[in-house]
């Protein structure tokens, strides 16, 4: 068979800065942070004390309105963005159709559902063995996520989690790109899911020396921005649903953008420190894959974490990949918005990136008060921007030297 | 704690774990628990949460002549003596 041409038809959004696609699109053009102080847990001994969490009260009325059932956590944000996604591509998730659909449920998550397990391994060493839940294994599987999206929904095809740290949503997306262009199935549901404020792996996390201890929270990530001081975490879901244009066409579906392109690599050097040359090879393989070169990209959403090293890398990475067009391309990061939401980044961000070229305008830079000399970028600035190009790329750089880039397109049908 | 009490403490923890559309208001010592949407692996999270919640112990196989929710209560009821 050809290849196949793949489009977006559902988006599904679960994030700090809202509930459903228009509420978040509107709060970020509208330059609204997401990002307090933390309130999931006593912060006495925590150094990095902002992040973007997912309101609570939102959620459990949503859940309720659509018969959400209470899950772990990661479980419960994916599901709430896939009713989104699945209603907004014209399906029904309310009632899902008796004759199952062959629907393949790739999910990236990095942490899984490590609430759940946190739990049992916290009632396990005060309460004893018998406190033990006997369902904590397929409570707290990682694959637990794309498992019951196909059992809620009913979808036949494939299902699995993909975990490879802060790629994972964007390499979920590619895989599930892959197997509708090369004809595997029609129709996937993809994206990702992550949510790590639970006191035990967020204690980790602040150890680790790359959380930003800025004690504004609304200031506290600053992608690219000479003051930055690292990164700030935030938890949410993004889910698409793709198809063959083809499939979308016959279904008469609303067509939100065209994935056209999706390149990996892995740098082979360090399990946290990012290498210029791995991200440039991922960047290159998804321009090959999209059969474009540089200078038909038009807009880069940049993985831009805050800290450091991942900013300077990256800007290394885009000129050494990008080469002399480097210098006209916008390229903004969405972090400062809703945090770093780890291995749900790639899925949300890329979202962000679709209705963008949807919407002819990208959300703005919003902490980048001095640009680093050190990050030599053509950035957007504190405010939103115009965009008239078609095609854009969507970075995502993860812990363990994953690379995974999407080449993105306006679809003008 | 009587077994009118356990019944509306299990009637709340039942309501928790099924997955089915009961109507919980009307449940009864009568109402057969097979009808109320526990499979293999709910029922297992269904037990669990009475032994947390009531505080007592037991194997789940010593519930297998237990079929309605009055009979579960009794079983309950005599296991806190």
């Amino acid at each position: 068979m050809n290849d196949r041409r793949v489009v977006v038809s559902g988006i599904g959004v679960v994030s700090a800065l809202g509930l459903d696609e228009e509420t978040f699109w509107q709060n970020m053009i509208a330059g609204k942070c997401g990002i307090r102080q933390i309130s999931a847990f006593d912060l006495t001994d925590y150094k990095a004390r902002n992040g973007s969490e997912v309101n609570n009260e939102q959620l459990a009325s949503v859940m309720k309105t659509r018969q959400i059932g209470n899950s772990d956590r990661a479980i419960d944000l994916a599901m709430t963005a896939s009713f989104e996604a699945l209603e907004s591509s014209g399906m029904n998730p309310a009632n899902p159709s008796p004759q199952n659909i062959e629907m393949a449920v790739i999910i990236g998550s990095g942490a899984g559902c490590n609430q759940t397990m946190s739990a049992a391994h916290e009632a396990y060493e005060t309460k004893g063995f018998k406190s033990v839940r006997p369902t904590i294994i397929p409570r707290s599987m990682a694959n637990a996520i794309s498992s019951q999206i196909s059992m809620k929904f009913k979808f036949t095809g494939p299902n699995y989690v993909v975990v490879s740290a802060c790629t994972s949503a964007t390499t979920a997306i590619g895989i599930a790109y892959r197997m509708i262009k090369s004809g595997i199935v029609d129709l996937a549901i993809t994206g990702g899911t992550d949510t790590v404020f639970e006191r035990r792996i967020y204690a980790g996390w602040t150890k680790l020396g790359v959380m930003s201890t800025n004690p504004v929270p609304e200031k506290s990530c600053r992608p690219f921005d000479r003051d930055r001081d690292g990164c700030v975490l935030g938890e949410g879901a993004g889910i698409l649903v793709l198809e063959s244009l083809e499939s979308a066409l016959r279904r008469k579906v609303r067509i939100r953008g065209e994935i056209c392109g999706f390149g990996e690599s892995s740098d082979a050097s360090h399990i946290t420190h990012p290498s210029p040359e791995g991200q440039a090879l991922a960047i290159r393989n998804a321009l090959k894959s999209a059969g474009m070169t540089p200078k038909d990209i038009g807009f880069i959403n940049a993985h831009g974490t805050a800290t450091r090293t991942n900013d300077e890398c990256e800007s290394k990475s885009i000129r050494l990949a990008m080469e002399t067009e480097t210098d006209r391309i916008p390229v903004a990061s969405n972090k400062s918005f809703f945090g770093h939401t780890l291995g749900a980044s790639g899925a949300i961000e890329t979202i962000v990136t679709l209705l963008g070229l949807e919407k002819k305008i990208v959300p703005a830079n919003l902490n980048l008060d001095n640009p680093d000399p050190q990050c030599n970028l053509n950035f957007v600035g504190k405010e939103p921007m115009p965009l008239a190009d078609k095609t854009a790329m969507k970075n995502s750089f993860g812990f363990g030297g994953n690379n995974a880039v999407l080449v993105l397109r306006r679809h003008e049908g | 704690m009587t077994q009118e009490q356990i019944i509306e403490k299990l009637r709340a923890m039942m309501r928790k774990s099924s997955q089915a559309q009961v109507d919980w208001d009307a449940i009864n010592a009568g109402s057969p628990i097979a009808s109320l949407g526990f499979d293999s692996l709910s029922i297992l999270d269904l037990v669990y949460d009475i032994q947390q919640e009531l505080g007592i112990e037991f194997e789940a196989e010593e519930l297998v002549n237990v079929r309605t929710v009055g009979q579960l209560a009794a079983f309950l009821e005599d296991k806190q003596k």
